[in-house]
């Protein structure tokens, strides 16, 4: 028997992503889904930014990681709430995962949840975790070629960090070419050049948070 | 590397579908994948084969078919596409100007993000 159907193979986790996205909407939590290849610097940015804006903001961190739990202690060690995903070896977090993780964390009052996906540019851009945008990370000391070689990420994301500029004088990455070839992709992306380290350019980072977590609580 | 998750929501799903039409058995499962979807056929037929071995489905063959890229120029409405049918005719496309008008930026993705189950064959 023929049987023509349409469906979309990442249907069940889509219809997850939804759930968690409409819990999150409820409390007016802003979610961003971090990605980046491995050692960009994701948990020096979380680090930074939990410290940075502690005061302001209440922020929780979920940890996707193949093993660890290191980065989930770093995170914790700045008092933001942080739970920890070991997916074993699997390349991503899924929707079901950042939804276990959500009943662990308390939700009161929250304003922003960063998901750190695994490191990882290809596999984590197809599972929707229902955040709110998706953040690109990359980092200087990689080649400037990544937009080229993994389009869907620079394509789907709001926003791009470019990290690890205190690195600038030493590698041969091309900031222009990164960025114009993010831009073409996706002309509304935003770029953020910084440093975790120096703390330069964060605070054009921490602006775009503010205007974001605004945009959620007015329901925008 | 999400291959084997592809895999068993594909199966899950193919599953649902033929007990539906009161069938048991997965002769075929068509899948298309758009361009950009980052989806390695290899690996996912790998996982697959995986999957259905020592099951009443081990017969099933999966057949992938790759949705070209198609792009459209949100100034002057062109649509273009890629020339080939490998990714890096899928990237070139992705920065090329447009054939249209010359435009560079804002190009938007009318087909190459899919990733469909489009048709089974089940007995």
């Amino acid at each position: 028997m023929q049987i023509p159907v349409i469906r979309n193979v990442l249907e069940a986790n889509e219809k997850k992503a939804e759930q968690v996205r409409a819990r999150l909407r409820s409390g007016r939590i802003l979610a961003l889904n971090l990605i980046s290849s491995p050692g960009a610097g994701k948990t020096s940015l979380l680090e930074r930014t939990l410290r940075d804006l502690g005061g302001t903001f209440r922020m929780a961190v979920i940890e996707g990681d193949l093993q660890t739990t290191n980065d989930a202690e770093r995170v914790a060690a700045t008092g933001a709430q942080a739970v920890q995903i070991n997916t074993e070896g699997g390349c991503h977090l899924n929707s079901d995962m950042v939804s276990q993780a959500l009943d662990k964390l308390d939700l009161n009052g929250l304003d922003i949840l960063f998901i750190e996906n695994v490191g990882n540019l290809v596999c984590p851009v197809e599972f929707d975790c229902g955040e709110d945008a998706k953040l690109a990370l990359l980092s200087v000391a990689e080649g400037d070629d990544k937009p080229e070689k993994y389009p869907l990420l620079f394509n789907l994301a709001k926003a791009m960090v470019l990290n690890k500029t205190d690195l600038l004088p030493y590698v041969s990455f091309d900031l222009a070419r990164a960025r114009a070839f993010a831009s073409k992709l996706n002309k509304d992306l935003r770029i953020f050049e910084l440093s975790c380290r120096s703390g330069q350019g964060l605070d054009a980072w921490y602006a775009w948070l503010a205007e974001e977590r605004a945009g959620k609580l007015h329901g925008r | 590397m999400h291959e084997m998750a592809l895999a068993q929501s594909l199966l899950s799903m193919a599953e649902e579908e033929i007990a539906r039409c009161s069938c048991s058995r997965l002769l075929m499962v068509r899948v298309e994948y758009g361009a950009l979807a980052g989806l390695m056929p290899e690996a996912l037929r790998c996982c697959f084969e995986m999957l259905t071995s020592g099951t009443p489905h081990a017969q099933a063959r999966l057949e992938l078919v790759r949705l070209p890229l198609r792009l459209r120029c949100p100034f002057c409405g062109t649509t273009f596409g890629e020339d080939g049918e490998e990714d890096s005719d899928a990237r070139n496309a992705l920065a090329a100007h447009c054939p249209g008008c010359g435009e560079l930026f804002g190009h938007i993705v009318e087909q190459g993000k899919e990733m469909l189950l489009s048709r089974i064959e089940a007995v």
